[in-house]
């Protein structure tokens, strides 16, 4: 029997001991995977563009400011004196930079004078001549656990923050071994004199333990695997090592589904800038936070918050890190946290996917989710919000005209810089911050007149044959179709008018010139100019093609309109700048490409007539002060029964392209006129863009022709206009009754005096 | 030696230039309407010697302090022979000011090295189009564009 009991006794130890031994094994194994694997599995994170100000740069005083306002800039009086805050006077804008990457945070005086930067100064009066403020971080790529963080090495953690956390977390850190009986008793002496709990026995061994593989429940069960599994991570890992595992792990906030880990990610989260940008109060807040990050949360609970901040202040004041006075100037100052800048993982959807498309070119879904990647885009938070505030505004002024009808009206929009093809704001629905169908990239619509200008340059580049004022037909067309049926086309206005010349077919967007045009050209010729255009799509061969029935998405409409924006380059569209990986190291750059393929003879002439299309044409009715400043251009588009209502327009250097339409592809009250060209009015009026002047072609002249005949005309002859034509190309012939309107004495005498002065330089 | 013929060139070009525009006495210096395809044989010559050229295109200054600023840096990035950076640097640059010939020359001719001669020409043309080009500028600009 006693035999029997001690070898039951024997068996139950070594049981014990094997399952004891196995766990810790397995324990031990768990250990080394995650610290030296899956904890470092870091989302890329997704950043708009940073603003560049510029000394001798262009900016609008609007733009900025609504720059600043996104970054959560605070407008004060006076001069700003803490990083986030800025102020305008008269003719300066005083910014106080939180500091990003190689930009280091200051107080910064702009000086700007008509859309000019005219000098940029720092707080000591001396001249900068380029400062950047820091991107908007606009999303990620999230593994399925969404904790997000950004790694820092050891060199990049304050040496004050490390003491800061050793002081309130652990000061027995560097003489324990993993679990500390010293900080045990002391916290439970502590704790029993304030009658509360105001300091935790747990070492940062057992809080990164715990951290990384318990969950928050507090039983002794637990507490037993998170003492054997500090003791595992301190036999394995350095101090060092430890300290940077804690400080890049520990959880400090949750925003929506997205898990806030470790201090450089919780640095640009509550303030925005880089970590080693910090002040001593600010990482006081945030070590504050390690004892209960909702709790203490500044956003949720500002009070609580602000009273642990300063406890934490006070710890470091006890310790001598800092002075009484340092103590009473850091405890005086607000908690000046920003608003979290996106709360769900994409703030821009629409955006968002085009830069996922554009990443799936380069790097697979796994490098996305856990190397770390810096995405910096071509995003202009700015252009964005511009573009989500028009459609929604044009909907609502729509709604209010249209009623019912528009119930359901649907839309997106595009806005690129037109001289690089860099994508700086997309929308997909006329509800922009929803996810959902895409109707930028997804929707394949057919694309109403805004082919027109593709037929017409196909025409231009042959100038023996054509030129702005040749005469086209627009009297009545009957085509045969494949199996005997007619088609015949018609004008929006359904009339016919007969022969017009080649610029008031395009500017009035006239179906029967323009079929006619393209006929005669013949499809080959036009899928040239596609092809040239960007288009990679294959046009088919029924003579509708030209008035319309092409389909395409907002995108690569866009895409095709950059070349003829861009003076006849080429520059395929791109929504990345660079990535980079975790250490900052330049991964990838998207280059500017650039391809020259129209001579810009034609494309002059074209965007002549895309000009009209603002002055008489379809997209009338800007004054002429606002047509010059943004030397803009563009086409309306509505493709049949009035399904789709498209508009292309550039001014300075953006491009916007808008659609409006249903999804289930019913009929709708509005033209690209109506409809889609209003939300680039209301957009472009906000953005009020600066325009660059470009070198007129050299072999472009300037000639006044009749608007009916296309033959010389003058200047005081009624119905004339001044139209460029490519050199030699000019029509000759001039009606005997416009003989004496065409030249004025004045003209006529500068004419006699110029022969003379020639005669004589000759000789 | 090459130095010197390759600037006695330089100076040809120019001086038949000037030569032509004064027996044309209708005509404004203009260096756009240059047709460098006339000089095709000189200019040749000019793009087989790449080092003197980008000797040429270095001495090119931006207006602004802040564009010449970028191209400092750029400059150095081109001298340690990495032209992603020097490249990405002068579209920076781009972003800032559009209308500096210095960064078209620049990317003519870091994309020549890169072995992009259609995006060489390309950003010549382009540079063609700035209305603040001197003519100077655009006469180097044009013997980039004479590459297609």
């Amino acid at each position: 029997m006693k035999l029997s009991l001690k070898l039951i006794t024997y068996l139950s130890l070594i049981i014990f001991s094997v399952i004891s031994i196995a766990y810790v094994s397995i324990l031990d194994s768990k250990v080394v995977n995650k610290l030296d694997g899956v904890l470092w599995t870091v989302p890329a994170k997704v950043y708009a563009r940073p603003l560049e100000l510029a000394e001798g740069g262009k900016i609008n005083v609007d733009v900025l400011k609504k720059e600043l306002e996104i970054l959560s800039y605070e407008l004060t009086k006076g001069i700003p004196d803490t990083p986030g805050e800025f102020s305008q006077s008269q003719r300066s804008v005083n910014i106080f930079i939180r500091g990003f990457g190689s930009q280091e945070p200051g107080l910064y005086r702009l000086k700007i004078e008509n859309d000019k930067i005219d000098s940029i100064k720092r707080k000591d009066g001396i001249s900068i001549d380029l400062i950047q403020l820091e991107p908007l971080s606009i999303g990620g790529m999230f593994p399925s656990h969404l904790q997000d963080r950004i790694l820092l090495n050891f060199s990049q953690v304050p040496k004050d923050l490390e003491e800061m956390i050793l002081v309130v977390e652990d000061r027995n850190f560097y003489s324990h071994k993993g679990i500390s009986l010293r900080s045990i008793m002391r916290a439970f002496i502590k704790n029993t004199r304030a009658l509360g709990i105001e300091e935790g026995g747990s070492t940062i061994t057992q809080q990164l333990a715990k951290s990384l593989f318990f969950s928050p429940e507090q039983t002794i069960k637990r507490k037993i695997k998170e003492a054997i599994a500090a003791l595992l991570i301190e036999i394995h890992y350095s101090k060092q090592e430890i300290l940077l595992a804690y400080i890049n792990d520990v959880f400090i906030a949750q925003s929506g589904r997205r898990a806030i880990h470790g201090f450089g990610l919780a640095s640009q989260f509550f303030f925005g800038t880089d970590l080693k940008n910090l002040s001593l109060d600010q990482k006081a807040l945030l070590v504050g936070m390690l004892k209960g990050p909702s709790l203490y949360s500044p956003i949720n609970n500002p009070d609580r918050a602000k009273t642990r901040r300063d406890l934490v202040l006070s710890l470091i004041k006890n310790d001598s890190l800092i002075t009484e006075e340092e103590y009473l100037d850091l405890k005086g100052r607000s908690l000046k946290v920003i608003p979290p800048s996106f709360k769900s993982l994409s703030k821009y959807p629409a955006f968002n996917d085009i830069v996922t498309l554009d990443l799936r070119k380069n790097f697979d879904d796994s490098d996305l989710r856990t190397k770390g990647l810096k995405i910096i885009t071509n995003l202009d938070p700015v252009v964005q919000d511009y573009l989500e505030e028009s459609i929604k505004d044009t909907k609502l002024q729509l709604k209010r005209r249209y009623g019912s009808q528009l119930n359901g009206l649907e839309g997106a929009g595009i806005v690129i810089d037109s001289f690089s093809g860099e994508v700086v704001a997309a929308i997909g629905s006329t509800k922009p911050n929803n996810y959902g169908f895409n109707r930028a990239i997804n929707a394949v619509r057919p694309i109403g007149s805004l082919v027109k200008p593709f037929i017409y340059l196909s025409a231009l580049q042959h100038y023996s044959k054509y030129n702005l004022s040749t005469l086209l037909d627009d009297s009545k067309l009957s085509v045969s179709l494949p199996g005997g049926k007619l088609w015949e086309p018609n004008n929006f206005d359904k009339k016919f008018h007969g022969n017009i010349p080649l610029h008031v077919a395009l500017s009035e967007s006239y179906n029967v010139a323009t079929t006619r045009l393209g006929m005669d050209l013949g499809y080959s010729v036009v899928q040239e100019t596609f092809t040239k255009l960007g288009i990679k799509k294959k046009i088919p061969k029924y003579p509708s093609i030209f008035v319309g029935s092409f389909e395409m998405t907002p995108l690569e409409a866009i895409q095709a309109y950059q070349t003829i924006a861009s003076e006849g380059f080429y520059s395929p569209l791109n929504s990345i700048r660079t990535v980079e990986s975790s250490e900052d190291v330049l991964s990838l750059s998207y280059p500017y490409k650039v391809e020259q393929r129209f001579r810009p003879e034609p494309i002059y002439l074209l965007k002549f007539v895309l000009k009209q299309t603002f002055i008489s044409g379809t997209a009338r009715g800007f004054s002429s002060r606002v047509i010059e400043k943004w030397k803009t251009g563009g086409k309306t588009g509505t493709s049949d029964d009035q399904r789709d209502s498209w508009f292309v327009g550039y001014a300075g250097n953006y491009l916007m392209v808008v659609w409006l339409g249903f999804d289930d592809n019913r009929k709708s009250p509005l033209t690209g006129r109506t409809g889609a060209l209003q939300v680039w009015k209301n957009f472009m009026s906000r953005l009020d863009p600066i325009a660059y002047e470009v070198r007129k072609p050299s072999r472009i002249r300037y000639e006044w022709v009749d608007t009916k005949d296309g033959l010389l005309s003058g200047e005081r002859c009624k119905g004339s206009i001044l139209i460029p034509f490519v050199e030699g190309t000019e029509p000759e012939m001039i009606p005997q009754n416009r003989k004496k309107c065409r030249i004025s004495e004045e003209s006529y005498t500068a004419k006699v005096l110029n022969k003379i002065k020639e005669a004589i330089e000759v000789k | 030696m090459k130095k010197n013929f390759n600037t006695y060139l330089v100076a040809l070009i120019l001086m038949s230039l000037f030569l032509g525009c004064t027996s044309s006495p209708k005509k404004e210096t203009n260096f756009y309407d240059l047709e460098v395809e006339k000089f095709s044989s000189s200019v040749k010559l000019l793009l087989t010697d790449l080092e003197f050229l980008k000797k040429e295109i270095l001495k090119v200054n931006a207006n602004k302090p802040s564009v010449q600023r970028i191209l400092i840096e750029a400059d150095d990035k081109w001298m340690e022979e990495d032209l992603k950076k020097a490249s990405s640097a002068l579209e920076r640059g781009l972003r800032i000011a559009k209308d500096e010939s210095a960064l078209y020359l620049r990317l003519a001719h870091l994309r020549l090295e890169q072995g992009l001669i259609k995006e060489s020409s390309a950003f010549a043309e382009r540079g063609l189009l700035n209305k603040n080009a001197s003519s100077w500028e655009l006469l180097l600009l044009k013997i980039y564009s004479a590459q297609k």
